[in-house]
């Protein structure tokens, strides 16, 4: 069982709104870099598949060298190697047609996840358009992945509850969070053995843009000032909210 | 434009769909999935009770070309992100997912870096397949209904096993006057139980913070923000919520946020109106019981 990961490295998700900058229509440089917010839900998942099939596992990720050391990461939680896409597009489908050419650089992939959405871009289409690519079924917003009797068994949750769905061959999955898949903390050890995991550097390829023209970057203006209410008194505080509420016909 | 939404039979979701073709073309097509009628009116709909997208994909690409259709809508949803990818790469056509904004010459604003910036593109060319983030445009009232012709959908790559719906009494999350949200603050899944009464009392619903779904103290059916619900209630109470961006983006459109937070440098206080920085156990019940007595 062999299952790919794709990853991507970005500035700081948890940089507060107040404190974001931009330089040149992207977050300052200043921001240090980090795997994506689902990304490690992602592979946190294929860890655990990988444990019950005792199959390999790549990360994959389209970026720059300097990327190498946070998908390291990766490599400490269970990934057995890492391959780089060498790229600067922000572009979708560049981005999906080099990582599908890395996919086709390795040995067959039986499954290949992915996090929910990027925590820069906040798209979530590159592994939907990957899917296509591949001719491969794309399900996204998914909690459990089991594999039986050659078929996988994936939970989708949706807005209303969850649904199991089931399919045959290689697919694409994005990741959404779930308690079951909060990424595992690596052990010291496994932190030093990553760094001596293999590494393939590829170069990227031309690929067809999207014909998207960026206009804009903004930062949006919040309008909004904090008034805060004494608690010493909590009963008190209470009636002040509920006036305060009222008087601004909030309630 | 010729243009095609793409949709469950939902009033709401229909009727945002609906409010946004309006920026491309005078009466759009559609594509309703699920069993009934479909509501409103359109140039020619379909309709099929498959809903899962990789097994529609094939159907929809073939309708779209044979149709010529130049912009398809759909909404921000297990439907929509898994129809969008597909879609725009089958179609070879750019892709603009969570739209929260369309201006004149093809130009829209979608969110990026969890919110923390909005970017503005310009779509160059035609077919384009387009997501819309929920709340963002006003859902057109839908009136009457329109007959389909059925959409055939041979493919099953993907089979549905079972499907379970969460129970709610009460009022949907999404459309909730009041919600009260807590976060990895409040402590523990039996705490949530508080806000449940004050949301009771409010007529409102119980959201949570992703920190608390991955907790395990709430359903992800709960979870509010970026990639969870977006809601735009009047009054949203934010309790033991940090505030981290991406879930100030699925309560951008709220009125009025009141948080209580312990932690005063919390960033939730920069998007409220009122703050309370105290432990929630000191208040809620206090609020709670303060709301039962005005009524």
């Amino acid at each position: 069982m062999h299952i790919a990961v794709l990853a991507k490295v970005v500035p700081d998700y948890l940089v507060p709104s107040m404190d974001f900058e931009l330089s040149n229509n992207r977050a300052h440089e200043r921001f240090s870099r980090m795997l994506g917010l689902y990304d490690e839900n992602a592979i946190e998942t294929a860890i655990q598949i990988k444990e019950k099939t005792s199959g390999s596992l790549t990360l994959i990720s389209y970026g720059s060298e300097n990327d190498i050391q946070f998908l390291r990461k990766g490599a400490a939680m269970g990934a057995d190697q890492l391959i780089l896409v060498k790229g600067t597009s922000d572009d979708a489908a560049v981005i999906a047609g080099n990582l599908m050419a890395a996919l086709q650089s390795i040995d067959n992939v039986d499954l290949v996840l992915a996090g929910q959405q990027s925590a820069d871009m906040d798209r979530g289409v590159v592994p939907g358009i990957l899917a296509q690519m591949l001719g491969v079924p794309f399900i996204p917003q998914i909690g459990d992945v089991d594999h039986e009797n050659g078929s996988w068994t994936v939970t989708q949750i949706t807005a209303q509850g969850k649904r199991e769905l089931e399919f045959s061959g290689p697919g694409v999955l994005s990741i959404t969070s779930i308690p079951e898949n909060v990424p595992r903390i690596p052990a010291v050890r496994a932190i030093f053995a990553a760094k001596k995991k293999p590494v393939i550097k590829l170069e990227s390829t031309d690929q067809k843009k999207m014909a998207l023209n960026e206009l804009e970057v903004a930062i949006p203006k919040i309008e909004c000032v904090c008034e805060f209410i004494d608690v010493e008194d909590p009963g008190q505080a209470v009636r002040i909210l509920l006036n305060r509420l009222n008087e601004e016909r909030y309630l | 434009m010729k243009t095609l939404i793409i949709e469950n039979i939902d009033l709401k979701k229909i009727g945002e769909l609906k409010t946004v073709s309006r920026y491309f073309c005078e009466l759009p097509d559609i594509i309703a999935l699920g069993e009934g009628d479909i509501p409103g009116n359109y140039g020619k709909a379909w309709q099929s009770s498959q809903t899962l997208p990789p097994n529609l994909v094939p159907s929809i690409v073939q309708l779209a070309k044979l149709e010529n259709y130049e912009v398809i809508l759909l909404s921000v949803s297990t439907l929509g992100t898994g129809l969008a990818g597909p879609l725009s790469a089958a179609l070879s056509a750019p892709v603009v997912t969570e739209v929260t904004a369309i201006h004149s010459d093809m130009v829209i604003e979608r969110p990026i870096y969890g919110g923390k910036a909005i970017i503005k593109q310009k779509i160059e060319s035609t077919p384009v397949v387009l997501t819309i983030r929920r709340k963002y445009f006003e859902p057109e009232v839908l009136e009457g209904h329109t007959s389909s012709i059925p959409l055939n959908t041979e493919s099953e790559k993907v089979q549905l096993i079972s499907e379970k719906n969460e129970q709610t009494d009460g009022v949907p999350l999404e459309d909730a006057p009041v919600v009260v949200s807590g976060g990895r603050g409040i402590g523990n899944a039996d705490n949530f139980s508080l806000l449940q009464t004050l949301a009771d009392q409010l007529n409102g619903a119980v959201g949570a913070s992703r920190g608390a779904v991955d907790e395990g103290w709430a359903s992800p059916t709960r979870q509010i923000g970026q990639t969870g619900k977006i809601v735009a209630p009047s009054v949203y109470f934010a309790v033991g919520v940090s505030g981290a961006s991406q879930h100030l983006a699925g309560i951008a459109n709220s009125k009025c946020v009141v948080a209580i937070n312990k932690d005063e440098e919390a960033n939730i206080f920069n998007r409220a109106r009122f703050g309370l920085v105290c432990d929630y156990q000191k208040i809620i019940p206090q609020l709670t019981q303060a709301i039962k007595e005005n009524r």
